[in-house]
């Protein structure tokens, strides 16, 4: 499909490179000549220099040809101005992202018909949706809801104690009475690997579990931890992600955000009446200490800066913080995150990449997620009745040994899959895969 | 360095040019030469070579910038080596050094022969001389991105060091598009010529061997006399606005064949392009329509004939213009740095270069007069980014420099100053024909040796614009 992307910002550029693997055409439309030219050397997509909301500029990126516009720049009225020309000139499909909660509160006057936005995404919101999940589990690096809820992945570090150490995994059911959940993949030494049957977890893996959500208490224990009861939150930073997670938790909690803008912090006081805002640097630990880091139950570093997030964090866990949950945005620093003993990391770029995703395939798929800093992604397909994994039980399918089937959901149940199960037409199967599996995959739900 | 990729890449394109020796077998046949053998060998050999390179490395990754030049610079000597294996298979050119200058001649469009006597080669031998023309003009490694999905972003970085010109011009969002569409035009235009040119009275053989030195802006002939020998003024109109076509920028092909009728003319360089052509025809004509040609059509003829020949850098010869004056020889002389436009398949420092150095020059006399303006130097409506601006002037220094060195050897070799001045000229500018003892009725043969391979290299710096060339021997480049 020929995809017209306005904004080659982090986002964009994401979502260029991500697409480019489906095999998309993508041209791009971005202003700031740096970013032309990282997108033009980086990317094999064509680039054209000029303003997303410019109808020359659109025409010279050929809007009229496109499948699917997607305005990603920061400035929510340039997109959701190129969405409405790409509607008036008859593209199918367009997404915005927009940042101003406004645009889509109930009693807004414009409609998002009216705005010509098929999918409006807040990476903002989302990410504050997903840090927010992270603080109500506050012993799992990744939270992930499928089906409304009804699914949940987990991602999970070991601790040393952890009853289910050194247990081959095809006992773990016999030995803890068959538990509706499955270990989708372990995470060691970066390095991510689909379990099979005789593998045997040790200390320091991540594991990633699909389960019933019921259940989830149960297994935090299995796993050798055990859940904090959140009271005190400390925020750094109070951009829009920070004020979401603030409204959404200081009905329940004690929330402190620091921001280290005096103006903006003025800004916010005035909008969060619950909230106890701190005027200050997030990293200069004597201000922290002052405002009793140590009693935290959880820090969570969400300004606009990667690095002062990282450091912050890092500062806040030498300090023996219980939780601790930083928004990294550069797609390059995913993967170190756990080697210098950061907990949960949430990437916007992710979270909104994976939202368009979702939105493009959903024909096909009722959804597709990936996890900062693991190489896998969870595709939830929906089989088909000529598809070749209804035709026979599981056992006998030879499913790709990269990927793993980790839920069913038969009827509205949760069906954890066995050798002996087969799945039916229309039901939604969760499958976990290394990216190399994907094509093949992808052939068993045709 | 990454060498596993770059030596599985350079395995897949000599399968590539294995395939093409095939190609002139047909003809070999048909006129009962016995050179099908040495096609067919060289052919195995580059066959097994090319698979054993493909199968025992790995291409992992993505290919950086650095692979990028290696691969492009590599690739072309790999395809001059092999594919000078017919000729010295075959014994007709028995000299390594002659067969590797005559092959680097042909890939890179230049159309310098060490043969003296052209009509002596058999036909297969003749065609695949041509058919490295082809070959070259439109590029080995376009081509092959139009074939190779897999090399993606990598393929951008390949596509700028092998395409000529400051900017590469992407026309579809995805660069193995791109480069599908680049040959796709390349082959409808080589249709229709070698058409014309059979409809003029050629035959299949000859008219292809035309179209390929034509629209590669190579100059390789099947006659001694180059198109001269056909003596006819139908042929020559017709190569002419060929050698035009190839030494405009194929975008602008692409664009009107879309159904953008004023494409051509809305584009700058290609204006600036025929001013040139016109300026030039005025200049030459001066003197050869007074001196030379009683007959204003026959003047006209030739007269546009050598200087397009030249300009487009293609290297066709219907005139000895060594009889001409000598500001008629200083005029093609001058003509030989400037070349094709961007994006064509002709060589020199391509036309838009050589816009955007008068602009500059300009503008940097506005700035003498106000010291305080901002003055940026602009093509048409668009601005000249600084870079593109910095890398013009660099490649435009380096060229000089390589020119007076180039010079300086090969009159160190013996080389008249005419000869010397000439056969530099004509070789890093991708003509072929230059002046004094290699000019248009002449060849390199009696060229030393050491002389030959020099002319060989700046060939091919010529035809991948210097810096992709000089890029692999400074250090920064071999540095982790």
């Amino acid at each position: 499909m020929n995809v017209l992307i306005i904004g080659a910002g982090d986002i964009g550029f994401q979502l260029a490179k991500r697409l480019l693997l489906e095999k998309h055409n993508i041209i791009i439309v971005e202003k700031n000549p740096h970013q032309v030219k990282r997108a033009n050397e980086q990317l094999d997509a064509m680039v054209v220099e000029g303003h997303g909301a410019s109808f020359r500029t659109l025409k010279k990126a050929q809007l009229e040809s496109a499948d699917i516009v997607a305005g990603m720049t920061d400035q929510d009225e340039v997109n959701l101005m190129a969405c409405m020309m790409a509607k008036r000139v008859g593209v199918p499909t367009t997404i915005a992202r927009v940042r101003n909660p406004q645009y889509t509160a109930p009693d807004f006057i414009l409609k998002p018909e009216d705005l010509g936005v098929d999918l409006v995404i807040h990476p903002e919101k989302e990410t504050a949706d997903a840090i927010v999940r992270l603080i109500h589990q506050s012993s799992a690096t990744d939270v992930l809801e499928f089906e409304g809820g009804r699914i949940q992945l987990l991602g999970i570090r070991l601790e040393q104690d952890a009853p289910i150490l050194r247990v081959p995994l095809k006992e773990l059911g016999q030995r803890f009475g068959n538990p509706p959940m499955r270990i989708v993949a372990i995470n060691r030494k970066q390095r991510t690997v689909i379990p099979r049957g005789e593998d045997i977890l040790v200390r320091g893996d991540q594991i990633f579990v699909i389960s019933d959500p019921e259940y989830i208490p149960e297994f935090i224990e299995l796993a050798g931890k055990s859940e904090t009861r959140i009271d005190n939150v400390m925020i750094l930073g109070g951009g829009l992600i920070g004020q979401f997670i603030a409204r959404r938790l200081s009905r329940e909690i004690n929330v402190k955000i620091i921001e280290s803008s005096a103006e903006k912090s003025q800004e916010i006081a005035d909008i969060l009446p619950d909230t106890l805002i701190i005027h200050g640097d997030g990293t200069d630990i004597d201000l922290l200490a002052l405002e009793g880091i140590t009693e935290m139950d959880a820090f969570i570093a969400v300004t606009g800066d990667d690095e002062t997030n990282i450091i912050a964090t890092l500062v806040a866990r030498h300090l023996k913080v219980p939780r601790t949950i930083a928004l990294v945005n550069k797609v390059e620093y995913l993967p170190i995150t756990p080697t210098i003993g950061m907990d949960a990391v949430v990437s916007m770029q992710l979270i909104t990449v994976n939202a368009v995703q979702r939105f493009i395939r959903h024909k096909q798929i009722a959804s597709i997620n990936t996890l900062p800093g693991v190489d896998a992604e969870i595709i939830e397909f929906i089989a088909r009745p000529k598809s070749k994994i209804t035709q026979k039980p599981l056992r006998k399918i030879h499913f790709p040994k990269q990927a793993i089937i980790g839920a069913v959901m038969h009827n509205g149940e949760l069906i954890i899959p066995r050798g002996d199960t087969q799945i039916q037409p229309d039901d939604r199967v969760l499958v976990f895969m290394l990216p190399q599996a994907r094509t093949e995959v992808e052939k068993f739900f045709k | 360095m990454r060498f596993g990729s770059v030596i599985h890449i350079l395995g897949f394109l000599m399968v590539f040019l294995s395939v093409a020796m095939v190609i002139p077998v047909p003809f070999s046949l048909y006129y009962g030469d016995q050179d099908y053998l040495a096609l067919l060998s060289a052919s195995g050999i580059t066959l097994v070579c090319g698979i054993l390179a493909f199968l025992f490395t790995r291409f992992d990754q993505e290919l950086r910038p650095k692979e990028g030049f290696a691969i492009v610079t590599l690739g072309w000597l790999v395809f001059s080596f092999f594919g000078s294996l017919p000729f010295i298979i075959s014994g007709y050119i028995p000299s390594f050094t002659d067969a590797f200058f005559e092959t680097m001649s042909g890939f890179t469009t230049t159309g310098a022969t060490i043969l003296t006597d052209i009509e002596a080669l058999p036909h297969g031998l003749l065609f695949w001389r041509s058919l490295t023309h082809w070959i070259g003009g439109m590029g080995i490694i376009v081509l092959s991105l139009a074939i190779l999905p897999f090399l993606g972003v990598g393929g951008m970085q390949l596509f700028k060091a092998e395409v000529p010109g400051p900017v590469a011009d992407k026309l579809t969002p995805r660069i193995t598009e791109t480069a599908k569409i680049l040959w796709g035009v390349y082959l409808l235009l080589s249709a229709v010529e070698t058409i014309l040119l059979m409809l003029a009275g050629m035959n299949l053989f000859d008219a292809l061997c035309h179209t390929f030195g034509t629209m590669a802006t190579g100059g390789f002939s099947t006659r001694n006399a180059s198109v001269g020998a056909y003596n006819s003024a139908l042929i020559d109109f017709i190569i002419i606005f060929f050698m035009i076509l190839a030494g405009t920028n194929f975008s602008l092909h692409f664009r009107f064949l879309r159904g953008d009728w004023r494409a051509y003319f809305r584009n700058v360089e290609f204006r600036f392009f025929m001013t040139i052509i016109g300026i030039a025809l005025l200049l030459v004509g001066a003197d050869t329509f007074r001196n030379h040609y009683s007959d204003p059509f026959e003047g006209l003829q030739k007269t546009l004939f050598q200087v397009v020949s030249i300009l487009t850098t293609t290297g066709f010869g219907t005139a000895d213009y060594e009889h001409w004056a000598f500001s008629s020889q200083f005029v093609l002389f001058t003509l030989m740095f400037i070349g094709g436009c961007a994006g064509s398949t002709g060589g020199g420092l391509k036309v838009v270069r050589i816009f955007i150095l008068f602009k500059f020059v300009f503008s940097e006399i506005v700035r003498l007069l106000h010291p305080h303006a901002v003055v940026p130097v602009r093509i048409g409506r668009t601005v000249v980014p600084r870079d593109v601006m910095g890398n013009i002037l660099g490649l435009f220094v380096l060229f000089m420099i390589i020119f007076v060195t180039g010079v300086f050897v090969m009159a160190a070799l013996g080389l008249d100053i005419d000869s010397a001045f000439g056969a530099v000229a004509a070789c890093l500018g991708n003509i072929g024909p230059g002046l004094g003892s290699v000019g248009p009725t002449d060849n390199y043969a009696h060229i030393p040796t050491a002389g030959k391979w020099v002319l060989a290299a700046l060939m091919l710096m010529g035809r991948l614009e210097v810096f992709t060339v000089i890029i692999l021997f400074s250090p920064t480049f071999w540095k982790k």
